[in-house]
């Protein structure tokens, strides 16, 4: 997958998990004070995103992934790895 | 040679066929996915379609979508399997609806026996809970100290009893029931049990009451488990617990690993209101009780436990707690539930 899309992807996977557009959810926005997510959802969001990129994420990469962004980011990251 | 094998005669049952874990993706369930692949068994590993499963596919295990409300799918899973591991009774998020959670509770018990017994399942492994178990007449209570009825205790308590009333009385396939005490230890990635040492860690207040808590480290809760699913022949009922103490204490022993002290015990009736009142804050609003009820209800009806019969059946050789906190505490560093212990700069070290 080109990861130009993967903001594309990221995005509506988060609008599954919480009551906020698709189009309302900006990068800066923080996962917990700003969308509302527990640790389990974040967590779930995390494990979600893993499987539909079938991305090699462990528990400990996603520790510190606390915005929206961060995770683009995540993502980003693990699919250069996939493809290199 | 596996950890089991290693045990001779008490365990040296053989491996079992194919063995599904219903709850896998789970606190205990990730320790048993541990531990039967430590034995050699790769597990078909049950999870439902939302919840995290990065730590297994960590593991490369096998996993099949069950949801318990669906037979097709428990059918699905369990084609062809020889033990079903059960890990995934229903656990009420708040305990304020008692008649929802049996309905729940039992309606999901039921599916996942008939489908068992539909595909020629031998042995189910029900993992219940020490709220079933009663005081003894004289010392630790055993496994055959069972509440001759529901309880009342609260809405937990009075659904593991129905729960493990409905297993005992299988008798399509051989159904074995495990106790686990508390269970303490890696792999705890929703903070339940170990809410407390991890608001202890973070140095925050640790709202209680005070009674009996029997603890027990989740992968020796994970190995006992792998046995009876090898045994030959075994027990019925088995309580699985490390020792047992006051809370207090126990917080206490906690506290000296984070260098904070625990502040003192509430009465269990302002304990009980004070849960009672979290758990309508958060069921209106979102977000977890400071202070769950079924978890005052543990404590303060908690009993000492005897778990001779797991340790002479099964060849179990419990963890001290101690051993049990500080491997509780490195995981939790290493997955940022607890902060990261500060290294000492260059300077620090060198002066």
């Amino acid at each position: 997958m080109n990861p130009d899309t993967t903001d594309a992807r990221v995005i509506p996977m988060i609008s599954q998990l919480v009551p906020v557009k698709p189009e309302d959810i900006k990068p800066e926005h923080r996962l917990r004070e700003d969308l509302g997510m527990d640790s389990v959802a974040s967590m779930e969001l995390l494990s979600m995103l893993a499987e539909e990129l079938e991305l090699d994420v462990g528990v400990e990469d996603v520790a510190d992934v606390h915005t929206v962004g961060a995770t683009i980011e995540l993502a980003k990251k693990f699919l250069a790895q996939k493809a290199a | 040679m596996t950890p089991a094998d290693s045990l001779g005669g008490a365990v040296n049952g053989p491996a079992p066929g194919q063995v599904l874990v219903l709850g896998s993706a789970g606190f205990l369930g990730l320790n048993l996915v541990d531990a039967l692949l430590a034995n050699g068994i790769t597990p078909r590993c049950g999870r439902r379609k939302r919840t995290n499963v990065l730590a297994l596919r960590q593991r490369r295990v096998p996993m099949v979508h069950v949801d318990l409300d669906s037979p097709e799918e428990l059918a699905a899973a369990m084609a062809g399997v020889d033990v079903v591991f059960h890990l995934a009774g229903h656990y009420p998020k708040f305990s304020l609806d008692a008649a929802a959670a049996l309905k729940t509770g039992l309606g999901q018990l039921d599916r996942v026996l008939d489908a068992a017994a539909a595909t020629g399942v031998r042995r189910l492994i029900y993992v219940s809970s020490t709220a079933t178990v009663a005081p003894a007449a004289h010392g630790p209570s055993t496994e055959v100290d069972v509440y001759p009825e529901a309880p009342g205790f609260g809405t937990y308590h009075d659904l593991k009893w129905h729960m493990e009333r409905r297993a005992a009385r299988e008798s399509r396939l051989e159904v074995i029931t495990a106790c686990p005490g508390a269970c303490l230890g890696p792999w705890d990635l929703r903070v339940a049990t170990s809410a407390m040492l991890v608001a202890l860690g973070r140095g925050l207040e640790v709202p209680h009451p005070d009674g009996i808590v029997s603890w027990v480290d989740a992968r020796d809760v994970a190995e006992g488990l792998v046995r009876l699913g090898r045994l030959p022949k075994a027990p019925h009922r088995v309580l699985l617990s490390a020792g047992s103490m006051s809370l207090q204490s126990m917080l206490e022993l906690a506290g000296t690993h984070y260098g904070v002290k625990p502040s003192r015990p509430m009465p269990a009736a302002e304990a009980i209101a004070f849960a009672d009142a979290e758990e309508a804050r958060a069921h209106a609003e979102g977000g977890r009780a400071a202070l769950a009820r079924e978890l005052v209800d543990l404590i303060v009806h908690g009993v000492p436990l005897d778990s001779t019969l797991a340790r002479a059946t099964l060849g179990l050789v419990f963890r001290p707690l101690e051993d049990t906190l500080a491997a509780f505490d490195e995981w939790a560093r290493r997955v940022r539930i607890l902060p990261p212990i500060a290294q000492p700069s260059p300077q620090e070290v060198q002066s």
